[in-house]
């Protein structure tokens, strides 16, 4: 409580020096990370997921105390400002920072927003990493049943999402257009009644994609998602159709699309293969040709019939390669003035440079799954992640949280996702819990269980550890070093918010 | 001090005071060598770590590598007895934080200070009507 | 500008609030009629009474009266004024004016070492309140926009959410911009009480200096002030109350300046309008001028900095008080015509300057202290 206190008689001028609240220059450390981003630079990160740069030996001195508020002044004031240290055991805007804590973890608000409807398991393409499709005519046992598409669309309206989205994957999903017609016009009636928002999105290679589908779904304003993995050469090579040209259906798909849907209204998915890392600069010519905006530089899942496959194998330090050499050409056409992103990238510096956060499936915390997004498959199981169906095409039924015919409580707060809630955080993983870039990352104990055999993997060794380290650690050296860069990165992380 | 850091038989060998390293920073530190390395902890006496890598592979380390992996280690530990200082440090402001985070505001701490005038001013006594 | 004049008083006993005619058809009880010369006869009906220059002047009907007024040429029609016992006659509202202000206390819990309009310790508080409250009722319907200032405007108390809430009654069309450092509302019931309001023409002008509390704490001479406005930010964000933040440029203000911008991206990023402003050179300002004059020619680079970074996140910049010239020319989108009609002023070689009509020049009394890099542009 405070007290009328009309006890100033006077109001001349004091010196800065008597605003100091703290003389004695003793200070408290508030929690923070600590990481070497190079030889001579070191980074620590707060809890929020603001930084600062830091010559070598300053964290030390930082926890050793050693920091002298006069001769330190504008460190001190940036570590004060920045909620690194306190003067006071519980800085006097902890509240200010619980806030922010808050914003950084709003997803967590809205629970699951992304539901994915394998609407046909059938595919004409036969891509050689493909995970899961199959080339038939049974529609019976490969198509998603009305029965189930019901379901799907009902468990989808329990979510407390204000909006949620539907998308449609395969296989290839246009092979049981009828089927999503009749998904999307009922899910819309739904909408409307319970007043949600409704985002329809269909992923296709595009090869069956034509004047009538995409007046229907200009009318229905679907979005259309498809896949391109380069120029021809890389493209055919990877996504194999037989007598034909995959790339020159996806290149004729994609102008017919945005000429009727119009040019935003269609994006397009790039995977990396083997044959993808020799062609970096390439790549992007290609998507900056064809007028994206920007492009994501995924790697290859390690799921399903890809870890079979040797010929989609290749080394996490071969992808870096081929990302930074990727970006560099990116970077260039921003220099250039043009407006063209990465968006891995992007994510990524929207957690480090704003006071936002993005919800991305396996970049954060808790993890997206359940959380973020849930997938109905075509024969009516549940699964946690898109990569979990593909999984359970191996057999492997880990993250299958039950069937269409179980209860929403059931599925998305039963056994099985309460496991996995158990390790679905990095802050409390070995390894990532005192990782300066945690706020950054994300936990994925999907990917975990494909790739070391558990849930909770060992970061020591995990392809997702050392990739993510090192990506972030890149976009923060590249941008502490170049000014052009940090506005251009400042400039990619806007937009992710807006 | 009478223990020495070493290499010896392919193994690299650092001593830690028990006063100045935590038991916990020293597990962290080498949690991220068990992918190429066993590892060791035990005490050399009852005030000093021994702590301790050595390859898993067969291959032989060359000096060069012996020398740079004991230089990393070194540093490391002290790295991860530094990190372990701010965790402990700061785990209970840490733990209000994100209490409060999810809360509704009801925690709130009141303002520092106060913001009368020279006449007299009391923000409280609007509270009651 | 004058805004205010005195002449002898007859029959006044309180302060009378209402607005001046020359025209007697115009008049009603609300009304004071002007006299710049004689008149043949005073109008029969009821108005509030006669503001003349006129240096005799005989009552007739117990009439309020000012009466051997040096001028009333800065008086149009419609303008509302205060007229005092001791014949003060105070210009309140200029009917023809954007920038009408409301001086809602000279009192202050804060000492800028730059303020315009130094603060007393006497108790205004009651006799300002009572001006305003017959004032507002007298405000054109239409006004457009209208400033609460001070002194410290929540200093009010419970006064100050009641002048609020007259103003949003009588003037429901009107924008209303409060300047405020916010302290106040570091204490969550005035943040709430505001709330309750639910104004949604109200937004409320906060200054922060700083993202390092013992600068911003020096800046305004007040201890705790930096974390009480940041409280306050965040207090009145709770109750989605509309905020612009103001930074006044100085030698003091400077050196962390791209860091504040950082700041309030970071941890104030719901506040709608950021202002940078140049230095008034008037009130504390002359006293403090070697702890607070930078050329704004000097400081290009960290308001480049700053302003482009929050524009750049999708933020609303503006400038205020900087001419033209001493702006480079990627900041002038900027720039705003930011000073009121009253005390804006030009230097005599911007005569020949042909930007001259996109610029906001200077406050009259920046016209003794002002860039030394003040150049027409000839086109």
């Amino acid at each position: 409580m405070i007290d009328a206190k009309p006890d100033r008689k006077s109001r001349k001028f004091r010196e800065i020096d008597q605003f100091d609240l703290n003389e004695k220059s003793q200070y408290y450390l508030l929690p923070f990370r600590f990481h070497r981003i190079t030889d001579e630079k070191e980074i620590i990160v707060n809890e929020v997921g603001d930084y600062l740069t830091l010559s070598n030996g300053t964290f030390e001195r930082i926890v050793k105390r050693q920091l002298d508020k006069e001769k330190d002044a504008e460190l001190y004031g940036d570590l004060i400002a920045n909620f690194f240290i306190s003067e006071e055991p519980i800085p006097p805007l902890i509240d200010v920072l619980a806030t922010r804590y808050r914003t950084k973890k709003l997803f967590l608000n809205y629970f699951t927003g992304l539901h994915i409807f394998v609407i046909s398991l059938r595919c004409e393409h036969t891509c050689h990493y493909c995970q899961v499709s199959r080339v038939t005519q049974n529609r019976d046992l490969y198509d998603m049943s009305i029965a189930n598409i019901d379901k799907g669309i009902e468990i989808m309206f329990k979510s407390p999402n204000p909006h949620v989205t539907m998308e449609f994957q395969g296989g290839e999903a246009l092979l049981a257009f009828d089927n999503i017609k009749y998904a999307v016009e009922k899910a819309e009636r739904i909408a409307d009644e319970v007043g949600k928002g409704l985002t329809k999105v269909i992923c296709t290679n595009l090869a069956l994609i034509n004047e009538e589908i995409l007046e229907y779904c200009k009318e229905h304003e679907i979005l259309i998602s498809t896949s391109l993995d380069g120029p021809k050469y890389v493209h055919d090579k990877n996504r194999h159709k037989p007598h034909a040209s995959s790339y020159e259906l996806a290149i004729k798909g994609i102008e017919l699309s945005r000429k009727i849907l119009g040019h935003d209204r269609v994006s397009a998915l790039m995977t990396t293969t083997k044959l993808s890392l020799a062609y970096p600069v390439e790549i992007i010519d290609e998507y900056f040709n064809l007028g994206f905006q920007g492009i994501f530089l995924r790697n290859i899942s390690p799921y399903g019939f890809a870890l079979r496959t040797d010929k989609s194998k290749y080394e996490t330090e071969k992808f870096l390669t081929f990302y930074k050499k990727a970006l560099d050409r990116i970077l260039e056409y921003n220099f250039s003035g043009h407006y063209f992103t990465e968006d891995l990238a992007k994510i990524f510096l929207t957690k480090i440079l704003t006071p936002f956060n993005v919800g991305f499936v396996d970049l954060q915390s808790p993890a997206g799954l359940i959380n973020g997004v849930v997938v109905f498959n075509y024969d009516g199981g549940v699964y946690a992640t898109d990569e979990s169906r593909m999984l359970a095409e191996q057999k492997d039924y880990t993250f299958k949280l039950g069937t269409l015919d179980d209860s929403y409580n059931d599925l998305f707060f039963g056994k099985k996702a309460q496991e996995i809630a158990q390790l679905w955080a990095n802050e409390a993983l070995t390894g990532c819990s005192e990782c300066a870039f945690q706020q950054y990352c994300g936990a994925d104990p999907v990917h975990n269980h494909a790739t070391q055999g558990d849930m909770y993997g060992f970061r020591p060794n995990s392809d997702f550890c050392q990739k993510n380290m090192e990506i972030i650690r890149y976009l923060i050296v590249l941008m502490e070093s170049d000014n052009r860069i940090k506005k251009i990165f400042e400039s990619w992380a806007k937009t992710a918010t807006h | 001090m009478p223990f020495q850091n070493e290499i010896k038989d392919n193994e690299i060998i650092v001593f830690a005071d028990t006063s100045l390293f935590s038991k916990d920073s020293i597990f962290k530190c080498l949690y991220w060598y068990g992918d190429k390395f066993h590892t060791n902890v035990s005490f050399a006496d009852s005030n000093t770590f021994r702590v301790s890598v050595k390859p898993i592979s067969t291959n032989r380390l060359s000096q060069q590598e012996q020398e740079n992996l004991l230089l990393k280690l070194e540093r490391d530990l002290v790295d991860f007895n530094l990190r372990d200082i701010v965790t402990k440090e700061t785990q209970n402001v840490r733990d209000l934080l994100i209490a409060k985070a999810f809360s509704n505001g009801e925690f709130d701490e009141l303002p520092p200070g106060d913001v009368s005038d020279p006449v007299g001013f009391n923000v409280n006594q609007l509270k009651n009507d | 500008m004058l805004l205010r004049t005195k002449g002898k008083p007859i029959n006044i006993e309180t302060h009378l609030v209402g607005k001046v005619t020359r025209n007697p058809d115009q008049l009603d009880e609300n009304s004071f009629l002007l006299i710049d010369s004689s008149i043949s006869e005073l109008p029969s009906k009821n108005y509030m009474g006669v503001l003349s220059r006129q240096d005799e002047y005989e009552v007739k009907n117990g009439e309020y009266v000012v009466f051997k007024i040096p001028t009333l040429d800065h008086l149009t029609d419609g303008d509302i004024v205060s007229v005092g016992n001791d014949g003060n006659i105070n210009t309140l509202y200029r009917v023809n004016s954007f920038h009408n202000t409301l001086l809602a206390t000279e009192r202050c819990n804060s000492n800028c070492l730059m303020c315009s309009q130094p603060p007393r310790d006497k108790n205004d508080i009651p006799i300002h309140y009572q001006i305003h409250k017959k004032l507002i009722p007298l405000i054109p319907k239409d006004c457009f926009e209208l400033g609460i200032s001070g002194g410290e405007p929540t200093l009010m108390g419970d006064l100050f959410f009641d002048l609020l809430s007259q103003i949003k009654t009588e003037l429901p069309a009107t924008e209303i911009h409060v300047l405020t450092n916010g302290r106040s509302f570091a204490w969550n019931q005035m943040a709430e009480k505001l709330g309750e309001l639910d104004y949604r023409r109200l937004m409320l002008g906060i200054p922060l200096y700083a993202d390092y509390y013992q600068v911003h704490d020096y800046i305004v001479q007040a201890e705790n002030a930096f974390y009480q406005t940041i409280l306050g930010l965040h207090n009145l964000a709770r109750y989605n109350q509309r905020l612009e933040v103001r930074i006044v440029l100085h030698k003091q203000s400077i050196p962390r300046l791209t860091r504040l911008a950082k700041y309030i991206y970071k941890n104030l990023p719901f506040v709608e309008h950021v202002t940078f402003m140049g230095l008034e050179y008037i009130g504390y300002t002359p006293h403090n001028i070697q702890k607070l004059w930078i050329d704004p020619y000097d400081y290009h680079d960290e308001l480049g900095e700053a302003v482009e970074f929050l524009a750049g996140q999708g933020m609303h910049v503006s400038i205020y008080n900087t001419p033209l010239c001493v702006l480079p020319e990627r900041l002038w989108k900027f720039a705003r015509k930011s000073i009121s009609d009253w005390k804006n002023d030009y230097l005599p070689e911007c005569s020949r300057c042909s930007k001259l009509n996109d610029c906001g020049g200077l406050f009259t009394w920046n016209l003794k202290k002002h860039s030394e890099h003040i150049r027409p542009f000839t086109a």
